[in-house]
């Protein structure tokens, strides 16, 4: 599978001169399986380029996906607007003939599409509703440990702590190799639970949330995401391959977020795990699987 | 009265090396007055940047009041609202107006924004006072000595245009809206658009002259006149229905009203620094022999209308 990043930041976008190494949009990936099919994971603003790569054909996805044809999936984590709000600027959705899978948490009250149709009202935008997208939508409800297959992908999901609320985490598997998408993760102050450890146990490419550093976190344990610490010791209990940090605080420099990565990489070695390799994601980075 | 963008842009926030020089946060104005309380227009994502310049001074303390006018309630004039951290400290006050929404409260729909499974922190959690304005469309009031004019403009769910008067200067905002020209944009949701330059329903044209009269009335000598100008011609001619002006209307409008300067404003999201650079040359030479000034709003620029900057 091909992993793509087109969305690296928390919370809200955070353009300017000093975010643009790493970049300022909020959370996208996109995985793309040997068949082509295209898998997004969260819809950022990240989302908006990815679009506009797809309308280009700049992407080796099935079909001409995009352009009125084929169809996509898309996997949401939770509702917080900056996993949602690049959709409503994602240029297939207006494309008619293009079809479009959405799967969020079946459990919690952000049911996907009264959480999308919201975002759609006309007091906050013009289109009014989803029902005025030209693209055919579907909604699915995802529970906790079910297995599902899309396309060549083999899915399954998993509910993380976020401060009051929860977040799903997506292991996405194919032809052996294991990507973890885990962003907005917060674990208590003890690490995080044996079975989420288990769930990312030897995943070749773990995506983890990294928004703090380990002294904001002491202040704002309670908001429900991690410190480049918390995702290290997460890493190297599960021994995964290869560590992509993610989800950076919108206040973070490039520079900070440099030297977040390197600590991180020490912090690794500390803990006896210097076979895992730690890289911060950027917009355009590319991870072959 | 000194004028300072902390964001420009319109539709989404465009973060990006071709955005860095105009700015990628959504639109934000602040007003500044000396010795008076901030009034901010909009709050888009420059919210953020400024609501961190607040609170190293009085807001820190929990002893800080703003005043904010919001000419609409889409997400790109709303999203900064929730990251404006003096609304996180007790004892600081927001006094925010907008335009009635119709049958509901402002305070509901700008609840929405905070509810459980978008945001964290509910609205009326928030440790500040925040206190709801609504505004009839051509109502009059004083924010301190500052007097306030408003009127409707021509965009899907209506947005505001506001004029604010100070110690002889003038201001107006106005953002977003379409030309007074090919349809008229209100409650209903327009799938197909008209023919640029096609015939009117006539209930229609009188609505949109009026319209148009009333914002030539608000921007009248206007010292600096805040323009929506998303679109180029071009642009437009696919687009009248998405309630958005060229800077050929917002000349148009300035000229009118004898406004001194025009500033161009919510840039479309796809624009990169050099072509904002170039639509603003174009027109600058067009203006070359005008009395009217042109300029374009870019993040941080400061316009201090007592010095004649404007
Ligand atoms: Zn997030
Ligand atoms: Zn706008
Ligand atoms: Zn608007």
């Amino acid at each position: 599978m091909r992993v793509d990043v087109w969305g690296v930041r928390g919370s809200i976008p955070a353009p300017g001169p000093t975010t643009n190494r790493y970049g300022g949009n909020t959370p996208c990936v996109s995985v793309i399986d040997t068949k082509g099919h295209l898998c997004v994971i969260d819809m950022g603003t990240g989302i908006v380029p990815l679009g506009t790569a797809l309308l280009q054909k700049s992407l080796p996805v099935r079909d001409d996906f995009g352009a009125g044809k084929g169809n996509a999936t898309v996997l949401l984590s939770h509702g917080h607007w900056d996993h949602i709000q690049g959709f409503p600027f994602f240029a297939p959705v207006f494309i008619p003939g293009t079809k479009l899978s959405i799967f969020g948490n079946a459990r919690t009250a952000d049911r996907v599409e009264a959480l999308l149709e919201g975002q759609m009202n006309p007091q906050f935008s013009p289109i009014y509703t989803l029902k005025n997208l030209g693209a055919t939508i579907r909604f699915e409800g995802v529970r906790e440990h079910q297995c599902f297959r899309v396309s060549d992908l083999e899915v399954s999901s998993m509910e993380l702590p976020h401060g009051e609320t929860s977040v799903l985490s997506f292991q996405i598997k194919e032809q052996g190799k294991t990507l973890i998408y885990a962003s907005d993760a917060g674990y208590s102050a003890s690490g995080a639970p044996d079975d989420v450890v288990e769930f990312y146990r030897d995943a070749d490419v773990l995506i983890h949330d990294s928004t703090y550093t380990p002294e904001e976190q002491e202040l704002r344990r309670n908001r429900g995401l991690s410190s480049y610490l918390d995702a290290a010791a997460v890493a190297a209990r599960a021994g995964v391959g290869k560590l992509v940090l993610f989800h950076y605080d919108q206040d973070h420099s490039d520079d900070i977020v440099d030297e977040n990565v390197r600590l991180c990489g020490q912090e690794l070695e500390r803990l006896g795990a210097g076979r895992t390799e730690v890289v911060g994601a950027f917009e355009g980075m590319q991870i072959d699987i | 009265m000194r004028v300072r963008f902390w964001g420009v842009r319109g539709s989404f926030p465009v973060p990006g090396k071709q955005t860095n020089r105009y700015g990628g946060n959504t639109s934000c104005v602040e007003v500044e007055i000396d010795g008076h309380a901030p009034i901010v227009i909009d709050a888009g994502t420059g919210l953020r940047q400024l609501g961190k310049r607040l609170v190293r001074n009085e807001f820190l303390d929990g002893k800080g009041l703003v005043h904010m006018l919001v000419s609409h309630t889409h997400w790109d004039h709303i999203q900064g609202l929730p990251y404006f951290s003096p609304l996180y400290s007790e004892g600081n006050e927001l006094q925010l107006y907008a335009r009635q929404p119709g049958d509901t409260h402002l305070g509901a729909v700008l609840a929405h924004q905070n509810d459980g499974p978008y945001f964290p922190v509910p609205l009326d959690s928030l440790k500040a006072r925040v206190q709801f304005n609504e505004l009839l469309e051509g109502q009059q009031f004083d924010i301190g000595d500052v007097r306030v004019r408003c009127t409707r403009l021509n965009h899907p769910w209506i947005a505001m245009a506001y004029r604010l008067d100070y110690g002889g200067k003038s201001l107006v905002y106005c953002s977003d809206t379409a030309p007074f020209r090919d349809i008229l944009l209100e409650h209903e949701f327009i799938a197909t658009p008209p023919t640029v330059g096609g015939p009117l329903d006539t209930k229609h044209a009188i609505k949109l002259h009026m319209m148009r009269e009333k914002l030539v009335d608000l921007c009248q000598g206007a010292d600096f006149l805040i323009y929506d100008t998303q679109f180029t011609p071009v642009e437009y001619e696919s687009k009248p229905h998405w309630g958005h002006s060229t800077p050929d209307d917002a000349i148009a409008i300035a000229r009118e009203a004898g406004a001194k300067t025009l500033c161009l404003f919510h840039h479309a999201p796809a624009r990169t620094d050099d072509q904002q650079d170039e639509i603003f040359a174009t027109y600058k030479h067009l203006l070359r022999d005008d009395n009217l000034e042109l300029l374009c709003a870019a993040e941080g620029m400061v316009v201090d209308l007592d010095k004649g900057d404007a």
